[in-house]
C-alpha cells in the first residue's frame, strides 16, 4: 500500500492505494466515481478515458499510484453546478448516445479536442476520437454532435464569418 | 495477488541505478506503461518491483543542438515529440512515424524509448529512427555507452540490455537533421491499428537513400545505404532479399512482400524522382 495525494474533479483526496491497482479501478472502486467505464482494460477502446493533468489518457493503463500530486478530471467533472456542458447537451440533441457505455470516454476526448482546437475540421474530430470505440450509435451522430458543440462554443463575433 | 508488485518512483538516476542493482531481473522499468501494464494485466509477465522513471528530471528532457542533434530522454512521450516545433522541422520523418502510433490518449503516455526497448517487430518509431541513424545511450551504475540502434535490436521483443542497465536517451545525430523523408504504414482499418508492414525512406545529406522496414522480420530492419542515383527496382530487390516476413493473424507473408515493393516505389516517386 502507498499513500497518495491527488485531485479529482477539483476535490483534493489523500488515500491509501494498492500499488498494482489501475487508476480506472481506483476511481470506480475507491472513489466511487463509476462514470468512467472499463471496456477492454487494454488501451484499445477508450471507454476509460480521463484527463490527467489536462490530457486525455486511458485510465486502464495508468496505475493509481502514478497520480500522486496530479489532477484528474472524469466525466463527473464535466457538468458544472448540475448543468450539462454544451458538448453534453449536443450529444443529447443529436442522439449521439444509445447504450451510453462509450459516452463518458467519448465526451472526455471531444472535450479535450475543443480545448486544444476550437475550430476542428471533420478529420480533426475523427482523429481525436480514433481511440474511442462506439459499438452501437455509429460515429456519424457523435461527429455531428461535436461539430455542433464547436459551433455553440464559438464566440459570437466569429460566428458571423 | 496475481498482479501484485512494489512500486518505486526514484527521483534521480543514481537512485534508479541503485534499484536496478538491488533487484536485477525481478524489477522492470515503467515508462508510459502502454506495453508493460497490458502485459502484466494479461498475466504474460510478473515482476516483484516496478520502477517508474517519469519522476527523474533528466529523463524528461527533449532538446536539440547543432553539435549533438536531437536528444530524446527516456520519459519523453510521443505527443511531446510531435508537439515540439524543432523536432517537426528538423526530424520530420521521426515525428511522422510517432504520429501513427495508436490513438491520442495512448500517445500522451507512450514514450519513444519505450517503443524501442519493447522492440516489437512493428514498432512504428523504429523505421524512422533507423533511417536517421539513431544512437541509444545506455547507463548503469558502472558507466555509460552508446550503441547504434540497428545493433540494439536482437530479436522479437529482445534488445541488448542487461538487467542493471537502462536506456537514458535516444540521440538522432545532426547529420540526419532536415533529411527529407516519409513513412508508409499498412493497417487493416483507417483508425488505430498495428502495422501489417511499414516502410520509411529518407534522403540524407541530399545524396544517400536510406530505407527501413518494420513488421517484416523478427526486428525492424535497415537496408544498406544507396546512392541517390540507384534505380528503384534495385532497392526493392535488396529489400526483398533482406526481410523475412511471416504469415500471421494480421497478414500473409506474400501480402507483406508485395506491399514492401509498392511502398518503396511510392516513397521513391515522392522523395527522389
Ligand atoms: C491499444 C494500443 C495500441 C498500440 N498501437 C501501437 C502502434 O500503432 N504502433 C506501435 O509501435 N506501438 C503501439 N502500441 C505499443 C506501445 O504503445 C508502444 O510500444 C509505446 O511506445 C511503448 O512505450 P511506453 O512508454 O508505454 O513503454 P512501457 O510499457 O512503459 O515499457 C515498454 C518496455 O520497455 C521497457 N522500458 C521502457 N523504458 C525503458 C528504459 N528507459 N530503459 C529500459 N527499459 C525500458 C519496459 O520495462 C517495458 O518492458 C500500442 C499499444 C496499445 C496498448
Ligand atoms: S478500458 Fe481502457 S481503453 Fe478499453
Ligand atoms: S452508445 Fe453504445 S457503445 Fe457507443
Amino acid at each position: 500500500m502507498k499513500t497518495i495525494t491527488f485531485t479529482v474533479n477539483g476535490q483534493k483526496y489523500t488515500r491509501e492505494v494498492e500499488e498494482h491497482k489501475t487508476l480506472l479501478r481506483f476511481l470506480r472502486e475507491d472513489i466511487s466515481l463509476t462514470g468512467t467505464k472499463e471496456g477492454c482494460g487494454a488501451g484499445e477502446c477508450g471507454a476509460c478515458t480521463v484527463l490527467l493533468n489536462s490530457k486525455p489518457v486511458n485510465a486502464c493503463l495508468v496505475l493509481a499510484v502514478e497520480i500522486d500530486g496530479k489532477e484528474v478530471i472524469t466525466i463527473e467533472g464535466i457538468a458544472q453546478d448540475g448543468k450539462l456542458s454544451p458538448l453534453q447537451e449536443a450529444f443529447e440533441r443529436h442522439h449521439a448516445i444509445q447504450c451510453g457505455f462509450c459516452t463518458p470516454g467519448m465526451i472526455i476526448s471531444a472535450h479535450s479536442l475543443l480545448q486544444r482546437n476550437p475550430n476542428p475540421k471533420r478529420e480533426d474530430i475523427q482523429e481525436a476520437i480514433e481511440g474511442n470505440f462506439c459499438r452501437c450509435t455509429g460515429y456519424l451522430q457523435i461527429i455531428e454532435a461535436i461539430e455542433d458543440a464547436a459551433e455553440q462554443l464559438k464566440p459570437k463575433k466569429s460566428k458571423k464569418r | 495477488m496475481q498482479f501484485g508488485f512494489t512500486y518505486h518512483r526514484p527521483a534521480s538516476v543514481i537512485e534508479l541505478c541503485e534499484l536496478l542493482n538491488r533487484y536485477g531481473a525481478k524489477c522492470k522499468i515503467l515508462a508510459g506503461g502502454t506495453d508493460l501494464i497490458v502485459d502484466i494485466r494479461a498475466g504474460l509477465k510478473k515482476y516483484d518491483y516496478i520502477v517508474d522513471i517519469k519522476n527523474i528530471p533528466e529523463l524528461n528532457e527533449l532538446s536539440f543542438s547543432k553539435q549533438k542533434g536531437l536528444s530524446i530522454g527516456a520519459a519523453v512521450t510521443c505527443s511531446q515529440l510531435i508537439e515540439d516545433s524543432t523536432a517537426q522541422k528538423k526530424y520530420h520523418l521521426l515525428c511522422e512515424c510517432a504520429e501513427t502510433i495508436a490513438s491520442y490518449p495512448l500517445r500522451n503516455r507512450a514514450t519513444i524509448v519505450g517503443n524501442i526497448v519493447n522492440a516489437s517487430p512493428c514498432a512504428d518509431t523504429a523505421p524512422g529512427l533507423l533511417c536517421l541513424d539513431a544512437q541509444v545511450l545506455i547507463k548503469s551504475s558502472s558507466g555509460e555507452k552508446t550503441i547504434a540502434l540497428k545493433d540494439f535490436f536482437e530479436g522479437v521483443k529482445k534488445v541488448k540490455l542487461a538487467p542493471n542497465e537502462f536506456v537514458s536517451k535516444i540521440i538522432v545525430p545532426p547529420a540526419s537533421a532536415e533529411a527529407k523523408g516519409a513513412y508508409m504504414k499498412l493497417k487493416r482499418i483507417k483508425g488505430h491499428d498495428l502495422s501489417l508492414v511499414s516502410v520509411a525512406m529518407a534522403v540524407i545529406k541530399k545524396n544517400i537513400i536510406r530505407v527501413a522496414i518494420a513488421s517484416a522480420a523478427p526486428t525492424p530492419v535497415i537496408l544498406p545505404d544507396f546512392s541517390k542515383n540507384t534505380k528503384v527496382d534495385e532497392i526493392i530487390n535488396v529489400a526483398l532479399k533482406t526481410v523475412k516476413p511471416i504469415d500471421d493473424i494480421r497478414s500473409s507473408k506474400d501480402y507483406r512482400l508485395h506491399m514492401i515493393g509498392v511502398y518503396i516505389k511510392r516513397l521513391y516517386e515522392q522523395l527522389i524522382k
